[in-house]
């Protein structure tokens, strides 16, 4: 029979638990339904439709899971679904407008945290005088959170009406949003696969004249980089140098994780013909446009006609949903362009 | 005058990046806008954030600071930090160790801190009577216990006052020797220098606990005293002494001529600055 030949294939591609749940679930479907056949041509009337009812709900399952079951094994597991989030938001063009949007972003990010009952820490935030945000970083820790953020990485552009514009014209900012794994490792220095100490500087930033019990000006901010990759990350937002310290290391391993994963990506992409883009992040994933209030993310070109219900309401998630689909559709794709690959060998 | 207006006059004063952080700090520990208020204008006139808010970060504690109690420095962290690492004490077998002029308490508690629990029984002297009272109630906010009696299972600090000017110190029977760690972070400053402190140390902070003598050395000249006397260090004892600018090569000497210390080193500090000179008995 052709399914048993896939089924090995299946299994070579998935645990085999979910897998034999599902063809054992087949088969008493599809034995229900032989049963069912024969009773069709029943002569009790009353057994006949019966019958007939079941053998449609019999067939509707099947086909089920024929079109959603079965191809969602193909879609191996994610490596990174018990992963939290390190999101960096940067304004980008638009000076202070951008930092009003990304005050806009931001609370919309947190507010959709609380409904997934993800904890949030924002570890660095610099406000502007008008009420904007210049730049932040916040931690999403959660199961999933980094899954479910990760497609938020990208150009975030609006489109609206500064409250400063006194001709009422609209203009055109942008905020760059950078979305990082994080791991639950030990949270301050020591050696980890990601690194090793000796490959990492750590500074202070300020100077301090003759330092000591001559200056007793609070001077907590550090900088660290990590010399083989040049990534520096520097922290100041805490009082404490030693909180500065564990949190620049936090992100800096999120950087070299996002980093690794990429790279295991671009590797298995070079080797295997992947189907499976990397993400670019300077490209332009969503538009927030005011004036015809709408929110557009341009990658599944789907359009949410309320933007108040993605900013304040939940029809980010949405979008996200949307997201992952596509991302699982292009990983089924690929799944399936590997196996007639295999099969052609 | 609203906060914000206070905000841009204290950016004029301390820098903008500056005065925002203490103005995010001082937010957070503000109940409301007059006690925020109230906070700025302090900062405004020179007192040190720290004495405003009532209290420092050193290490991952949290120590109480009070005018007119030296505020611990980053210097100090840095170095206190770098022993925790360079000595390795092992739990159920306390070494002894003093800290002279301790302040707020904060190089013995740090310690305390970091190493296992039972690795150290820890003593400060202080002359200052604010100092001792301060160090005390860290002690308690770090759950560090205050007496050497209890057995072995815990690391113990224990502030008392006395004088390292005394030439009788050794004598003290409160202090037990011999001693596995001497640390101290005495006043290094000199007349000269006193004079050019910036006025939120020397309007705020001990002059006591700055003071050094003509030269600054005053200090160190007692502690060499003090370790010269017969039966101060143990063999193997380890000597830390924090050092002002300039002063490491002097106290380095003054160290070496005591003929019971056989290697030094000099640690700087993340400035780059000599800062910390190490003494092995
Ligand atoms: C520079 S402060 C250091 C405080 C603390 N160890 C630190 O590092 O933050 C010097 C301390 O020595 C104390 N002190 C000054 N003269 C002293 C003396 N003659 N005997 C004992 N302590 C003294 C001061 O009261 C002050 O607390």
């Amino acid at each position: 029979m052709q399914f048993a030949q896939d089924i090995k294939r299946l299994k070579q591609l998935k645990g085999t638990e979910s897998l034999q749940n599902a063809w054992n679930q087949w088969n008493q479907n599809h034995q229900s339904l032989t049963e069912t056949t024969s009773l069709l041509t029943d002569a009790d009337p009353g057994m006949r439709g019966l019958a007939e009812d079941e053998y449609q709900h019999l067939s509707n399952t099947l086909t089920d899971m024929l079109k959603k079951t079965f191809p969602s094994l193909l879609i191996p597991p994610s490596e990174t679904a018990g992963l939290s989030a390190l999101m960096e938001l940067k304004s980008a063009v638009g000076g202070s407008e951008s930092s009003l949007f990304l005050a806009n972003l931001l609370r919309m990010y947190l507010r959709l945290a609380d409904a997934k009952g993800w904890k949030t820490v924002i570890v660095s935030k610099s406000d502007t005088d008008e009420g904007g945000v210049k730049d932040a970083v916040v931690e999403f820790k959660g199961e999933g959170s980094y899954d479910d953020l990760r497609w938020e990485s990208g150009v975030h552009r609006v489109q609206r009406v500064p409250t400063t514009e006194a001709q009422g014209r609209v203009h055109t900012s942008t905020v760059a949003i950078i979305v990082l794994p994080l791991s639950e490792e030990a949270e301050s220095g020591g050696d980890s696969d990601l690194f090793n100490m000796e490959d990492v500087k750590v500074e202070v930033m300020r100077a301090r004249g003759a330092g000591g019990q001559h200056v007793n000006k609070t001077e907590s901010a550090v900088r660290l980089t990590h010399i083989p990759t040049g990534i520096t990350v520097s922290m100041q937002d805490e009082r404490s140098q030693h909180q500065n310290r564990r949190r620049a290391f936090q992100v800096l391993r999120a950087r070299l994780m996002d980093r690794k994963l990429s790279q295991e990506m671009d590797e298995r992409r070079a080797t295997r013909n992947s189907l499976i883009r990397s993400a670019d992040r300077s490209e332009k994933i969503r538009t927030y446009n005011y004036p015809q209030d709408r929110v557009t993310d341009h990658r599944i070109g789907r359009t949410i006609a309320n933007l108040k219900s993605v900013l304040e309401g939940d029809a980010l998630e949405d979008f996200m949903i949307d997201l992952r689909r596509n991302y699982e559709e292009t990983i089924l794709e690929n799944v399936l362009v590997e196996g007639d690959h295999l099969s052609a060998i | 005058m609203s906060a914000t207006r206070l905000l841009s006059a204290l950016r004029s004063r301390i820098g903008r990046d500056q005065a925002n952080l203490e103005y995010k700090w001082m937010t957070q520990a503000a109940s409301h806008e007059l006690d925020l208020v109230a906070m700025i204008r302090r900062r405004l006139v020179g007192e040190p954030l720290q004495f405003i808010l009532g209290s420092q970060p050193f290490g991952p504690l949290n120590l109480l600071t009070r005018p007119p109690v030296l505020i611990p420095r980053p210097e100090t962290e840095h170095w206190v930090t770098r022993l925790s690492q360079f000595i390795s004490p092992v739990a159920h077998k306390p070494l002894r160790l003093l800290d002279l002029g301790t302040g707020t308490g904060c190089i013995p508690l740090l310690l305390c801190h970091l190493w296992p629990p039972g690795a150290v029984k820890a003593t400060g002297i202080d002359v200052s009577d604010a100092a001792i009272q301060l160090a005390i109630e860290n002690a308690a906010l770090c759950g560090i216990a205050a007496s050497h009696d209890d057995n072995c299972n815990k690391n113990t600090f224990l502030a008392i006052k006395a004088n390292i000017l005394d030439p009788c110190l050794y004598k003290n029977p409160a202090i037990q020797r011999p001693i596995d760690a001497l640390t101290s972070n005495p006043p290094y400053i000199s007349w000269k220098e006193y004079f050019h402190l910036p006025h939120s140390v020397s309007g705020y902070e001990d002059p006591k606990a700055l003071f050094g003598g003509p030269f600054g050395m005053d200090f160190y000249h007692a502690i060499a005293d003090f370790i010269t006397c017969d039966g101060t260090l143990s063999p193997g004892a380890v000597v830390a002494l924090e050092v002002g600018d300039g002063q490491a090569n002097k106290v380095q000497r003054i160290l070496t001529n005591t003929g019971r210390i056989k290697h030094t080193e000099i640690w700087n500090d993340p400035w780059g600055k000599e800062r910390t000179v190490i003494g092995l008995a």
